[in-house]
C-alpha cells in the first residue's frame, strides 16, 4: 500500500527558505512498520537531506519523538497502518514547544535547562549536619529504601527524556519561562526520595512563579508520555508534599487550601472566599470593578447565600479520619 | 427507548456562577425525556485542587458521591468536565485497586457509607452522544440551527486522562461535532478545540491564563466560527465571562458568544433564548440567535 507521508522541513541555510514548508512523500508501506522506519526508508530511497534524530528503535533511547499528526510520540513506537487507519493522513512534525534547527530536530538545550534548574540529583543529608541535629532526623535517614519507599517514586524514575510531555504542555505553549512537566517529573523523583536532604528547600523553590503551581491541569503530559509517567501525577505528588510540609506562602497553595477549607465547612467550593483568600486582599480590591460587571449578569458569586449540603457532618467526618488513619500509618511506619 | 435516568450531579460552578447551565439542563432533558434525580448530600469533587491537597481524603469524597448514587441505583450525569474528570479518575483507582476501595472505605466507615466501585460517571455529551443517540436527538430537532458555525470546544476533561474517561477519542473526538451537526449546525474544526482554556490558573497567574484564553478564542475565530459550544462550565467561565481579560491580553477585539452545550441543544429543540437563560452570558449571543 502506498501512502503520502507530509513532513516538515527547515533548513536554515542560505538558500533554503526562510520559513518551514511541508514536503510530500509517498511511500510504500506495510502491516509492522513503525513511523521510524518509514522516516529511514524516505532518507535511504528518496531523500538523503531528510534530517531526524533516532538511535535505539526500541523506546529505551528517547531520541526520535515526533508530531505525528498533531500530537508527540516516539516515531519508533508508532505503527504507521493503525495510525493511518485512524486518522487518515500522516503528517510528521518537528515537537511543538521546541524551536527547529533543521528538518524533524529541535534544539533540545533549554529542555536540559530546565532540567537542570530542578538539580537532577540526590542530596542526602551529610551525617555531619546529621550529627549536629542542624535538620531533623528524617524516618528513614538514607539507611534503606524498602519496596514501598521505591514505589512512590517508581513512575517518575521511567522517564526517557523525550520531551513529549513538553511538547504537549498547554503552559508551556504560552508561558516559555514555565519549567514544564519533564522537570517537575524529575523533581517528584528527588522530593519523593527517603534519602533526600532537600525536600523542603526544593519544594519552596518549586512554588516560584513559572514553577510547580503553574500546570494548568491540562493532562496532555500524561495522556501521551510513551512511557507512562503520568508527569500530572507527580505534580500532584510535589503539590500534596508541599502542603504537608507547610510550603503554603504562594497563589497556588492558598488556592488549595482555600479549597480545603471551602469543602470542609460548606461541602461545595465557595468562589468568593476562594478568590479573596487566593489573591489576598490588595488584589481582590482590584477585582471589583471586574465583579461588578459579571454582577450585572448575575454572576458574581456571593458567599453568604451559599447553602451547605445536606449532612455536612459526614464530609467532617471523613476529613478527620482521613487525617487520622495517616497519622496512624505514619506512626506505625516508623515503629 | 428505554427510560434514561441518572444521578444529577451539576458541580459547583453551576450551582453558582454558571448557574444557567444547571437550569437549562434541567429544561433540556426534561424535554428530551431524560430524567435527573437530585443529589442533595452530595459534596464538592475537588476540582482537582483536593488531589493536590490529600489524595486519600480526595478518594473518600469522591466515594461519599459514588455511594449516594449506588444508594439510588444510578450511574452519574454530571455537566462539568472537571468534575468528570476528577470523579472518573478517582473511580478508575478505586476500582483498579481493591486495597485502595478497602482502604477508601475504611475513611468512610464513620458515616457509615460504603462504596461497593459500581457506578459510572457521565456527562451530559456522553448522554446525548451515547445513551440517548444522534439519530434519536436530531428527530427532536424543531428548529434547525443552520446559520450557526458552532467551534467545538471540548477543553481538557473531558478527553484526557482516556485510560479513566474512555467515551471519546483525544486524538480524534467525534461526540461535540456529532451533537452540534445533530442539531443542523456547522462545526468548525480547530487545532485549539482539545487545548485548555486556562481556568486552572486563573487566579495563579492572570496573565498566562488570560492569554491562553485568547488563544483558543482566536483560534476558532480565525477558522470562520460565529460562536463556541463547550460541555464544560469551567471553559465557559474563561471563554465568556474572561473574554474581556483575553482582549485585554491578545489587545484585539474577539466578540465571540459562547454556548453551554445545553443551551444550543434548547434552541434547537424549539426553546426561546429566554428559556435558554442567553442573557446571563456577558458576550451576548442574542445577536446570532433568529
Amino acid at each position: 500500500m502506498k501512502i503520502k507521508f507530509k513532513i516538515k522541513r527547515y533548513n536554515p541555510a542560505e538558500g533554503e527558505p526562510a520559513e518551514p514548508y511541508f514536503q510530500a512523500y509517498t511511500l510504500d508501506v506495510e502491516e509492522g512498520m513503525s513511523v521510524l522506519d518509514a522516516l529511514l526508508k524516505i532518507a535511504d530511497e528518496q531523500d538523503t537531506t531528510l534530517s531526524f534524530r533516532r538511535s535505539c528503535r526500541s523506546s529505551i533511547c528517547g531520541s526520535c519523538a515526533v508530531n505525528i499528526n498533531g500530537f508527540a510520540r516516539l516515531s519508533c513506537a508508532t505503527q504507521v497502518m493503525p495510525e493511518y487507519a485512524k486518522m487518515g493522513d500522516m503528517v510528521i512534525e518537528p515537537l511543538s514547544n521546541h524551536v527547529p534547527l533543521k528538518d524533524l530536530i529541535v534544539d533540545f538545550n533549554p529542555f536540559w535547562s530546565r532540567i537542570e534548574k530542578v538539580a537532577p540529583y540526590l542530596t542526602p543529608t551529610s551525617r555531619r549536619a546529621r550529627r549536629r541535629g542542624d535538620v531533623p532526623a528524617r524516618e528513614n535517614d538514607g539507611a534503606r529504601v524498602t519496596a514501598r519507599d521505591e514505589e512512590a517514586i517508581d513512575k517518575s524514575q521511567r522517564c526517557i527524556m523525550c520531551g513529549c510531555c513538553n511538547s504537549e504542555c498547554n503552559a508551556l505553549e504560552i508561558d516559555d519561562r514555565y519549567i514544564g512537566p519533564a522537570a517537575l517529573a524529575k523533581a517528584w523523583r528527588l522530593v519523593g526520595d527517603v534519602r533526600e536532604g532537600n525536600s523542603r528547600k526544593r519544594l519552596e523553590r518549586l512554588s516560584e512563579e513559572h514553577g510547580m503551581w503553574n500546570c494548568v491541569r491540562c493532562v496532555h503530559c500524561t495522556q501521551y508520555c510513551p512511557k507512562s509517567v503520568s508527569p500530572l501525577k507527580q505534580i500532584e505528588s510535589l503539590r500534596s508534599r508541599a502542603m504537608k510540609e507547610g510550603v503554603l506562602d504562594n497563589p497556588g497553595a492558598k488556592h488549595v487550601e482555600a479549597m480545603a477549607d471551602s469543602v470542609k465547612r460548606v461541602g461545595r467550593l465557595d468562589e468568593a472566599a476562594m478568590t479573596f483568600r487566593t489573591l489576598g486582599f490588595l488584589r481582590s480590591l482590584g477585582m471589583i470593578p471586574f465583579g461588578l460587571k459579571m454582577e450585572r449578569h448575575g454572576k458574581m458569586p456571593k458567599p453568604l447565600l451559599f447553602p451547605q449540603i445536606e449532612n455536612i457532618a459526614e464530609v467532617r467526618d471523613i476529613y478527620e479520619e482521613a487525617e487520622r488513619l495517616e497519622k496512624e500509618d505514619r506512626e506505625r511506619k516508623k515503629g | 427507548m428505554a427510560l434514561l435516568r441518572y444521578a444529577y450531579y451539576p458541580g459547583c460552578a453551576s450551582h453558582e456562577i454558571t448557574k444557567e447551565a444547571n437550569e437549562t439542563t434541567i429544561v433540556v432533558a426534561a424535554r428530551l425525556g431524560i430524567e435527573l434525580v437530585d443529589m442533595p448530600k452530595a459534596n464538592c469533587c475537588g476540582a482537582g485542587l483536593l488531589t493536590d491537597y490529600d489524595y486519600p481524603l480526595s478518594l473518600a469524597l469522591n466515594a461519599r458521591i459514588f455511594a449516594e448514587a449506588e444508594s439510588l441505583g444510578l450511574d452519574i450525569m454530571t455537566i462539568c468536565s472537571t468534575c468528570l474528570m476528577v470523579m472518573n479518575t478517582a473511580n478508575r483507582d478505586l476500582r483498579n485497586s481493591p486495597e485502595l476501595l478497602e482502604k477508601t472505605n475504611a475513611i468512610l466507615a464513620r458515616t457509615g457509607l460504603r462504596y461497593g466501585g459500581n457506578v459510572k460517571i457521565k456527562q451530559l455529551l456522553w448522554v446525548l452522544a451515547g445513551d440517548y443517540g444522534i439519530g434519536n436527538l436530531k428527530k427532536q430537532v424543531v428548529k434547525p440551527l443552520n446559520w450557526i458555525k458552532a467551534a467545538p470546544f471540548y477543553g481538557c476533561h473531558s478527553l484526557r486522562p482516556s485510560d479513566a474517561l474512555g467515551f471519546d477519542d483525544p486524538m480524534k473526538p467525534w461526540s461535540l461535532e456529532a451533537v452540534i451537526e445533530a442539531l443542523g449546525a456547522e462545526s468548525v474544526d480547530f487545532k485549539g478545540k482539545t487545548k485548555c482554556c486556562g481556568f486552572q490558573i486563573d487566579l495563579v497567574d492572570e496573565e498566562t491564563a488570560a492569554k491562553m484564553t485568547a488563544t483558543r478564542l482566536l483560534d476558532g475565530k480565525g477558522k470562520g466560527a460565529n460562536c463556541f459550544v463547550t460541555p464544560c462550565p469551567f471553559c465557559h467561565i474563561n471563554l465568556d465571562n474572561y473574554q474581556s481579560l483575553a482582549e485585554k491580553a491578545a489587545s484585539k477585539k474577539i466578540s465571540m458568544p459562547i454556548f453551554h452545550l445545553a443551551q444550543l441543544v434548547g434552541l434547537a429543540l424549539g426553546l426561546s433564548s429566554g428559556e435558554m437563560k442567553l442573557s446571563r452570558h456577558l458576550v451576548s449571543p442574542e445577536k446570532i440567535i433568529k
